[in-house]
């Protein structure tokens, strides 16, 4: 593999994070991060979204008229999105996962990381780079969401995929964990370390 | 080609529209049998997890079908009564017709004076009676089935569900089984103001008829008891023809 498909892949699982450097995505990480079974399933949707729509923007980009671009690639997500949620919701296995996330799947549309990918990406690339592209930026999406989720899960509800963990030691659950702005703090401590890390992240 | 023109800008667009609403509308189509299977299973899972067969997240791990084949077993039979309390009709479970949640939406607005309610009501072998009630919580609805014993009048158990509200406050109504467990061993009374009661700050000590409201979720909790208290008095001549026999 050449190392610039490897860069591709790469940059945003941490480097080119899409939550904790470009800042993306930050709706619905406080949305759907208070159990780890839900942040799974919207990591694993979005990373399916984000790859798939990448991939066939990129195949169409040479004959996208530039005026009505982005309505276009807006047609393509909101395809893959509702195919997504409908999938979701036809199994046995995932229709109850798909009821927790309600509104959340169908909002996978709005994410900016998918549109952002498209334009930044898809448009100027070939249909594999593009598809890796979108599915590792869904990665880096989802582990930030997993991690912030187990934070959130173990804190405020004491469990972690519905496994009672703390109860045992006498913890009382965090209300407030639960509540969306303390993810918004969580999500800070994580830009914070990673910015401490990566000292080119910081402004002079 | 030049794809700035605005012909075919315009043909583009139609073309990708067509094409995708096309595809949309298959994929709907084919998927539909599956997902209403899911959405009956759902739905009679929670009035087997009201009726104390087991816990609904028992009846998900079992399968849709083992669910369904349980309730054939133990249903004696599922009616549809009108607002006097006559029976008009038999709920087939075996075809989709069976209430779910956007029926349950449209029924509501008839107990509050649209139409003519058609209300389901499933009755068990041992005697339990599993109603429904549905009504709106703080950020959208909620709704369950409350099940009552022979007598129709003590409560044999409770499920709730809900669209959205706040999970570990409002989502309680559902995910808390200790909030559920409340119901059981308490009565509905029409006797009373209120049929049954969820009260802020603790039930007063001794009332059969009222349970405590959760702590944090104060407008899930007044949902409830309105959901509770309209549909239960919906039924209000059903339960009171059929205490009498």
């Amino acid at each position: 593999m050449d190392s610039k498909l490897k860069e591709t892949i790469l940059n945003p699982i941490f480097k080119g994070n899409p939550i904790t450097v470009l800042v993306l995505g930050i709706c619905s990480s406080l949305a759907v991060t208070v159990e780890l079974k839900g942040a799974l399933v919207m990591a694993l949707s979005v990373t399916i979204v984000t790859g798939l729509s990448s991939f066939v923007c990129s195949l169409i980009r040479k004959t996208i008229p530039n005026r009505v671009r982005i309505i276009i690639q807006l047609v393509v997500v909101a395809l893959m999105v509702i195919l997504v949620d409908q999938f979701l919701k036809s199994f046995e296995s995932t229709y109850p996962l798909d009821k927790q996330l309600s509104v959340y799947v169908g909002l996978i549309i709005t994410n900016c990381i998918v549109m952002g990918r498209i334009e930044a990406y898809a448009l100027g690339n070939k249909p594999i780079p593009s598809l890796l592209d979108g599915l590792a930026n869904g990665v880096g999406y989802g582990m930030i969401l997993i991690i912030v989720a187990f934070i959130r899960e173990l804190l405020g509800s004491g469990t972690l995929f519905g496994f009672p963990v703390l109860k045992a030691i006498g913890y009382t659950n965090n209300g407030l964990v639960i509540l969306p702005p303390m993810a918004l703090i969580i999500l800070g401590c994580i830009i914070w370390i990673q910015r401490s890390i990566q000292k080119d992240l910081q402004e002079k | 080609m030049n794809t700035n023109s605005n012909t075919y800008t315009v043909i583009y667009t139609t073309v990708v529209c067509v094409l995708v609403a096309a595809i949309l509308a298959f994929v709907s189509q084919s998927l539909k049998p599956s997902q209403e299977a899911n959405e009956k299973a759902e739905t009679i899972s929670q009035i087997l997890t009201a009726a104390q067969f087991g816990e609904k997240e028992d009846w998900q791990s079992k399968g849709n079908a083992k669910t369904l084949a349980f309730y054939k077993e133990n249903a004696a039979e599922a009616i549809i009564i009108n607002s006097k309390g006559e029976k008009v009709g038999e709920l087939d479970i075996n075809s989709s017709s069976i209430y779910n949640v956007s029926q349950l939406k449209a029924e509501n607005y008839n107990i509050k004076g649209a139409g003519e309610p058609q209300l389901p009501v499933y009755i068990f072998k041992n005697g339990v009676s599993v109603f429904p009630v549905y009504g709106a919580g703080l950020w959208g609805p909620v709704w369950g089935y409350i099940a009552l014993q022979e007598d129709l009048k003590t409560i044999a158990g409770a499920y709730f569900d809900h669209a959205s509200e706040t999970p570990g406050l409002g989502g309680k109504i559902k995910d808390d089984p200790e909030f559920r467990a409340q119901f059981a061993g308490k009565s509905i009374d029409f006797a009373d103001e209120a049929v049954f009661s969820i009260v802020k700050g603790g039930a007063p000590e001794g009332k059969v008829n009222a349970i405590d409201a959760i702590t944090g979720a104060t407008m899930t909790s007044n949902g409830l008891d309105a959901a509770i208290n309209t549909w239960i008095s919906a039924y209000k001549t059903y339960i009171n023809k059929n205490q009498a026999e």
